[in-house]
């Protein structure tokens, strides 16, 4: 009993010793202390935290290779400016300054490598001017200004598939979408707007395969599709309007602009165009503003959406609507 | 209220006062200054591993003790003795107060009483039945009738219900049957000093050599009438049986029992337990009124002999039964209950102390000394599961953005976990010394369950949560509030109940 009793009594006071020396080096190391040999004094130091994705990255401090790689933490660091370089095999190398504070963590976490050589595939070899791909991701459209065609393929660049040929007289096509239900396409310059059906038997309203829209005293900017894949939101020099895809339609204006040029964006999910214009109040302040036109069936509306004055602040009315 | 309640008021206070205390200061400190939080954090880590090292140290030891001594023949030892000192003369009072356990959980216990490797003509079995159980004198019948001619005596006792100053608590039964013992040996002209007296818990079986390694002790001991006899408890009745929660439970408070056993200095009596009858009888036998009545009786044996009486680990096993339900959320219920009936035991703290100020002959470094361990082993009980498990994340979470940028915060989840890893050697020593402890495997248990009670510990860190703190924190919160705990029997027994 009682050499137990004494084996005991060691083991607790060496538990103790353990305890009392062991917990200032464990503390120090969590306050990001280091002992310094040289003058023997603990020195305040911080750590660099790097994180990489793909893992597994050499990681250079000062051009010198460490021991570690991504993701790890290198303590004990002085305070100052460290050069940081991350290498992979086959990735473009992470270079960086980092700046390292006493007791505090640097982070170097959101690295991310980008191949060497990219994953790149040539899908096809074709003399197209432009593409466009469906909103469903099945389809490529390609158009070929030159030979005046358009023709699809899958998104492989397989199974080609020629669908139309363009107007000659449309020497030059500033834009062009495919409809929504993709039965036919609009190109424009800045005077013409053309719908161009794929297949004209589909739909007896259409008497003819190319429709010509003209417009001779504006220059249009913008063409859209509204989601009926019918009407066209056109955006000129003047107006935003509306426009049937049939032939000898006649375009609704729907607000009247002050300048030329504005910037648009068509939601084709929600039916809403964005579009910014400028606008002068009484006392002669100019105003860039942008409004959202709702276009939808059974919503119509004009909302500006924020007002970006040139000089003060002033609050506006709501831009009248003209039908 | 006058001083003496006001005291005792204070002291029940003092606990759960404390615990509390430090939950609610550690948690404010998490939001208001994670820093010194994450200090305090990684300190207490780094104690908690370094006590979990040293108490394992100890369990090796205690462990080791248990495999050789428990094999010895004590008997024959005894037998050695030399004649003065009076083995020959020696009698065993053996109690076994019963609550409301059936026949199912007696007659193992019996059975086991019986097959003991010791004279049997020495044995004076005490069944204590409460005489509001209405089964009680059909039990004892049939118990008498079943085991009659086993023992030299066999005594049915019923405790009355209702006497003034007692409550419904297990001390109140076997004081009530240790004093119909006094009569009888009284009668038979039998001194006390001859008598040891055992009060075991109903489903207690007794290894054979229990009463030859309790007799060899006794005799041989200093001043063997001021101390109490603990054997090491195990829960083997029906481990094979238990579902794991409650397996696991109940070997981890084995092991700490072990541990205990180690610790002299601090080592007090659990549940069953063996002393001299005539210090029983000096002291006024075991409390009346109080739920811990197993360590209460060692404090009063201390108190009565100003700080000279210990107690004597005695490595040989106690068989209980493990405590669990017919199913894992009723097995929570009842492991929690009985765990919060064991952290009562802080209720030991207002007695001590109490005694302490009325003791004049004990010196003040052992008063002190004691009323700590005490206190600091409740206090501790009640908060070290909550501060590793719940306050540790706490700075991480509530530091905030600045917080989160120093080196102490990113460092803290590391040095933590990197600490807890030091910890899977303690588990596979604890895993590996379960497994020696384990009873044979009985006919129809598959071999894989071998496997299975060895992948069970995984589920440690989830029976800590539970069972770790919480029992003790609602023990000591009850305390703190006055609102006393009744006696409850655990339930047990061989069959799921």
């Amino acid at each position: 009993m009682l050499n137990f009793q004494k084996t005991r009594g060691i083991l607790f006071y060496l538990s103790v010793f353990i305890f009392f020396i062991g917990l200032p080096f464990i503390l120090s190391f969590a306050l990001g202390y280091k002992f310094n040999q040289h003058s023997l004094k603990f020195v305040k130091t911080g750590l660099i935290f790097v994180k990489t994705q793909p893992a597994g990255a050499k990681i250079y401090l000062n051009g010198k290779l460490t021991s570690e790689k991504s993701p790890a933490s290198m303590q004990e660091l002085l305070p100052g400016t460290y050069k940081v370089t991350l290498e992979l095999a086959q990735y473009y190398p992470w270079n960086g300054q980092v700046e390292v504070e006493a007791g505090r963590v640097s982070r170097v976490d959101k690295v991310i490598f980008f191949p060497v050589r990219p994953n790149l595939q040539q899908l096809n070899q074709e003399k197209f001017s432009s593409f466009r791909i469906d909103p469903e991701k099945k389809t490529i459209y390609y158009l070929d200004q030159e030979k005046k065609a358009l023709y699809r393929s899958n998104l492989e660049a397989n199974n080609f598939e020629d669908l139309v040929s363009l107007p000659d007289k449309f020497s030059q096509i500033n834009g062009w979408e495919v409809s929504a239900d993709q039965k036919k396409v609009f190109i424009f310059n800045y005077h013409q707007i053309s719908v161009i059906f794929f297949d004209p038997r589909l739909d007896d309203e259409y008497a003819s395969s190319i429709v010509f829209l003209d417009y001779p005293q504006e220059k249009v900017v913008n063409v859209f599709w509204h989601s009926d894949s019918y009407h066209l939101v056109v955006l000129t020099n003047k107006h935003v309007q509306v426009i049937e895809s049939r032939l000898n339609a006649a375009p609704v204006n729907l607000v009247e602009l002050n300048k030329e040029g504005s910037a648009a964006f068509y939601d084709t999910k929600k039916d809403a165009l964005y579009f910014s214009d400028s606008q002068r109040d009484l006392e002669g302040n100019f105003y860039n503003n942008l409004y959202k036109l709702e276009l939808s069936t059974n919503l119509y509306s004009l909302e500006k959406l924020i007002s970006q004055p040139f000089g003060q602040v002033k609050p506006l009315e709501k831009k009248e609507l003209r039908e | 209220m006058n001083k003496a309640a006001i005291l005792k008021r204070i002291l029940e206070i003092i606990p759960g006062g404390l615990s509390w205390s430090i939950i609610i200061s550690l948690i404010i400190l998490s939001f208001l200054h994670p820093v010194s939080s994450a200090i305090i954090i990684i300190s207490f880590d780094f104690y908690w591993i370094i006590r979990t090292l040293y108490l394992t140290t100890l369990l090796v030891m205690a462990h080791a003790r248990l495999s050789r001594q428990r094999n010895e023949d004590w008997l024959a030892r005894c037998l050695n003795l030399p004649a003065n000192l009076g083995f020959s003369e020696l009698y065993q009072v053996v109690i076994f107060p019963v609550y409301n356990e059936g026949l199912e959980v007696l007659r193992p216990s019996l059975e086991a009483l019986s097959r003991s490797h010791y004279p049997k003509e020495k044995i004076i079995l005490v069944m204590a039945f409460e005489e509001r159980n209405k089964q009680a004198h059909d039990l004892a019948l049939i118990l008498e009738k079943e085991f009659s001619g086993r023992f030299g005596a066999h005594l049915s006792t019923f405790h009355p219900d209702g006497i003034l100053g007692e409550s419904r608590t297990k001390g109140a039964n076997a004081t009530w049957a240790a004093k119909m013992v006094k009569k009888f040996l009284d009668t038979r002209r039998i001194a006390y000093e001859q008598v040891v007296v055992s009060c075991f818990d109903a489903d207690t079986c007794v290894d054979q050599e229990y009463f030859g390694c309790l007799s060899y002790h006794f005799l041989t001991s200093d001043k063997r009438h001021q101390a109490s006899y603990q054997p090491m408890p195990v829960y083997n009745n029906n481990i094979w049986q238990a579902p794991s929660f409650a397996r696991l439970v109940e070997i981890s408070s084995s092991f700490c029992q072990m541990i205990e056993s180690m610790r002299l200095e601090k080592f007090v009596t659990f549940s069953s337990h063996s002393m001299s009858f005539k210090t029983l009888v000096q002291i006024d036998y075991w409390p009346t009124n109080m739920i811990s009545d197993d360590s209460v009786i060692y404090w009063k044996g201390y108190l009565y002999y100003n700080g000279d009486y210990r107690v004597i680990p005695l490595y040989v096993t106690v068989s209980l039964d493990v405590a669990y339900s017919s199913n894992i959320w009723r097995t929570m219920v009842v492991q929690y209950k009985q765990k919060r009936r064991w952290a009562w035991g802080v209720e030991n703290f207002p007695f001590v102390v109490n005694g302490f100020i009325r003791n004049k002959q004990i010196s003040l470094f052992h008063k002190l000394r004691r009323s700590f361990h005490l206190l600091e082993s409740h206090v501790t009980w009640a908060v070290w599961a909550v501060i590793l498990i719940v306050i540790g994340p706490l700075p991480i979470f509530f530091g905030g953005a600045f917080f989160s940028q120093t080196a102490i915060a990113y460092n803290l989840p590391k040095i933590t976990g990197l600490l807890f890893k030091f910890t899977l050697f303690t588990s596979l020593t604890w895993i590996f010394l379960s497994w020696t402890i384990l009873p044979p495997r009985p006919k129809g248990i598959s071999w894989f369950k071998h496997l299975f009670l060895i992948l069970e510990w995984i589920f440690v860190p989830f029976i800590i949560l539970i069972i770790g703190s919480a029992p003790a924190i609602d023990a000591q919160t009850r305390l703190m509030l006055a609102k006393y705990m009744e006696f409850n029997s655990t339930l047990k027994g061989n069959k799921v109940l």
